[in-house]
């Protein structure tokens, strides 16, 4: 799972972007309106992160400007505009959640996976595909039952899947959606990381759609 | 500095300067009349006294003989009363009144008015003649002078002075009486009058009280040459007021994203310590406390504001704050209250996000118009306070729900906010067993 913050202070830019990444998350930061409109209007995110008092474009500006341009992204605003009509603004020029500062990281992880799941179009939070199964609240996988240990890039793959099961996940969303935009992407990358999946959780789930991409098979 | 001796009010001030003005005004006019009222009596006096001064000059001859048996037969109606006199003083004598006063200036006669001068009667007609009677009764005289060949007669005809002053006093008190009913009606007219002319002020007056009671944003500046100019004043200072509160939040606004950003950092840093995160967690309690109270002071009574969009929109909003929880709202179309938009989103907001966070799946928003104020009913079937603790839950600083995520700040702000509005704020028991919040907000 990708995901953009907007967030231009300093010192909390930072902090959530490395409790995000020790989530699993990759992370992309803008620290103004115009990077933050810019990265969402062109790149594959999961979610975005959205502060509203930018130095440049209002978050709310970028906001309406991402969904002038029909990009559907699910946005949690982060603010500390706690106004019920700052939210209610917020809402209406298109968030899908909006949480204050300050903030518990957990929270905000929670909230951030269940844009994610809702925007793939699953109701409930445990996610099922054959033996494995998945909590889109914690993030944890489990196979027959059992947890299951992944690195961050295995569980950005996985996830993918995951929400989308059954279906081909182009080669190229899928790159977009598990590498930082700044990351050096070797074209072997995710081949490694999908061979190190097959071992994990069986050889035949994952399946190659040759010129194509993956597609996670849940069975009869 | 006002000087002491003035009156403290506008009215007394004027009702002071005027009614001096008006009682010199009568004193001068009374004056003038009684001066005239003295001159026609004399005339007349004279005119009969001058008339008895021609049937004296009639007896007398050429030769300056007085014709004694003409005289008599003449002279019939000349001595009516005490002090009424004749005298023919000539060649041969004098003969007349026994007690004829001693010739003698006495007090002139009253003056005449000034501009009324009249050209002096010539030398050949009577000239007026004031003395005093040997008894001290002051007379009234005309004397007129005939040559004859003889030597010259002065001829003299007396009336008492007592005959001018009584018409004099007799048409004084009818006048003073006129003129004291003068005086009343034009004190009438002066109260009317300032009663009339000290409505714009006292209008001005009521217009600035609701613009302080948040009624009105501005006075009409409809007004009278004098008054204009301080109502174009007075509207100025309301938009500076206005515009400094609007500053006020904008750096109350400030504040706390300036604040806050920090506080996240440092939450994020302290993540896990619980003692430290306590702090930090208070921090934050104590700054949207504040900022609450800062939104708070600067109210605006004037709004009117709908109630069904505020309500729709933060329904909207806190369906997807609150996953899974389904919020009716029922308000009727139309329905207005006299709160800022702001507010009223603070007051709604705070309500159905606190009726959201503790139902089981359903809280509902409903209202109706009740005389001058608007009910507002906030149900959720989740557990409910107990009815000992209602009372306590709007108190300011209470919280019971320990567990919330940091959203609102519960009913008591709520509370606070709808006081300050001129409405209420009562807790009870939803059919559904959970919370019922009646907000009551004054219709616009």
């Amino acid at each position: 799972m990708r995901i953009l913050l907007v967030e231009d202070d300093r010192d909390l830019g930072p902090r959530i972007a490395r409790a995000l990444r020790d989530e699993h998350f990759a992370v992309d930061v803008a620290t103004n309106g115009v990077d933050a409109q810019h990265l969402g209007e062109t790149e594959q995110y999961d979610a975005a992160v959205l502060d509203l008092g930018l130095p440049d474009i209002d978050g709310i500006g970028v906001l309406k400007a991402w969904r002038a341009a029909g990009r559907e992204l699910p946005v949690l605003v982060l603010t500390a505009r706690d106004g019920w009509s700052d939210k209610v603004a917020g809402f209406k020029a298109g968030a899908d959640d909006y949480v204050l500062k300050p903030f518990r990281v957990e929270e905000l992880v929670m909230r951030l996976r269940a844009l994610v799941r809702r925007a793939a179009g699953h109701g409930q939070p445990r996610l099922e595909c054959g033996p494995l199964s998945f909590d889109a609240q914690t993030g944890a996988f489990e196979l027959d039952g059992l947890a299951l240990k992944l690195t961050a890039f295995e569980w950005r793959v996985l996830s993918q899947l995951m929400l989308r099961r059954n279906t081909v996940i182009e080669r190229l969303d899928l790159l977009e959606r598990v590498y930082e935009g700044d990351a050096d992407v070797d074209s072997n990358s995710l081949e490694v990381i999908v061979g190190r999946l097959r071992k994990k959780i069986g050889a035949t789930m994952i399946e190659t759609v040759r010129g194509r991409g993956y597609r996670l098979a849940c069975g009869g | 500095m006002m000087p002491r001796w003035l009156p403290r009010s506008l009215r007394g001030r004027m009702l002071l300067v005027s009614s001096i003005a008006t009682l010199v005004a009568l004193a001068i006019a009374g004056a003038v009349i009684a001066g005239l009222l003295g001159r026609f009596v004399i005339e007349g006096l004279d005119r009969r006294l001058d008339a008895e001064v021609a049937l004296l000059a009639s007896t007398v001859d050429t030769d300056g003989r007085v014709d004694r048996a003409r005289l008599a037969q003449r002279i019939g109606g000349f001595e009516v009363g005490r002090g009424w006199r004749w005298r023919i003083e000539g060649p041969d004598g004098a003969i007349g009144s026994n007690d004829f006063p001693r010739p003698a200036a006495g007090p002139p006669a009253p003056p005449a008015p000034p501009g009324a001068e009249r050209p002096a009667p010539p030398l050949a007609g009577p000239q007026p003649w004031d003395g005093e009677a040997d008894d001290g009764e002051r007379l009234h005289a005309r004397q007129l002078v005939i040559e004859t060949r003889r030597g010259s007669v002065t001829l003299t005809a007396a009336a008492p002075r007592g005959v001018v002053r009584r018409p004099i006093v007799e048409a004084l008190t009818p006048l003073l009486l006129a003129l004291a009913g003068l005086g009343a009606l034009l004190t009438i007219a002066l109260l009317v009058q300032l009663r009339v002319a000290l409505r714009p002020v006292r209008r001005l007056h009521d217009e600035v009280a609701a613009i302080r009671a948040g009624q009105l944003a501005r006075v009409d500046e409809d007004q009278p040459d004098e008054l204009r100019p301080l109502a174009a004043e007075l509207n100025a200072l309301a938009a500076d007021n206005e515009a400094a509160l609007a500053t006020a939040r904008g750096s109350a606004a400030n504040l706390a994203h300036a604040l806050k950003t920090p506080v996240a950092a440092l939450a994020l840093d302290l993540a896990g310590q619980s003692g430290p995160a306590s702090q930090v967690a208070r921090i934050d309690r104590t700054i949207r406390h504040h900022l609450a109270r800062a939104r708070t002071a600067a109210i605006n009574r004037r709004s009117a504001t709908p109630l069904l969009p505020a309500a729709s929109d933060l329904a909207d909003a806190i369906r997807r704050l609150h996953d899974g929880v389904a919020i009716a709202v029922a308000v009727p179309q139309g329905l207005a209250v006299a709160i800022d938009p702001q507010d009223l989103d603070e007051l709604l907001g705070n309500l159905v996000d606190n009726a959201a966070r503790h139902a089981a799946g359903r809280v509902s928003v409903s209202a109706r118009g009740e005389g001058r104020m608007v009910h507002i009913e906030v149900a959720d079937d989740g557990p409910g306070i107990p009815a000992a603790d209602r009372a306590r839950m709007t108190q300011p600083g209470t919280r019971l729900d320990q567990r919330g995520d940091g959203h609102g700040f519960g009913l008591s702000i709520v509370a606070e906010l709808a006081a300050l509005y001129g409405g209420a704020l009562t807790l009870g028991e939803a059919p559904e067993g959970g919370l019922l919040v009646t907000l009551m907000l004054p219709a616009a």
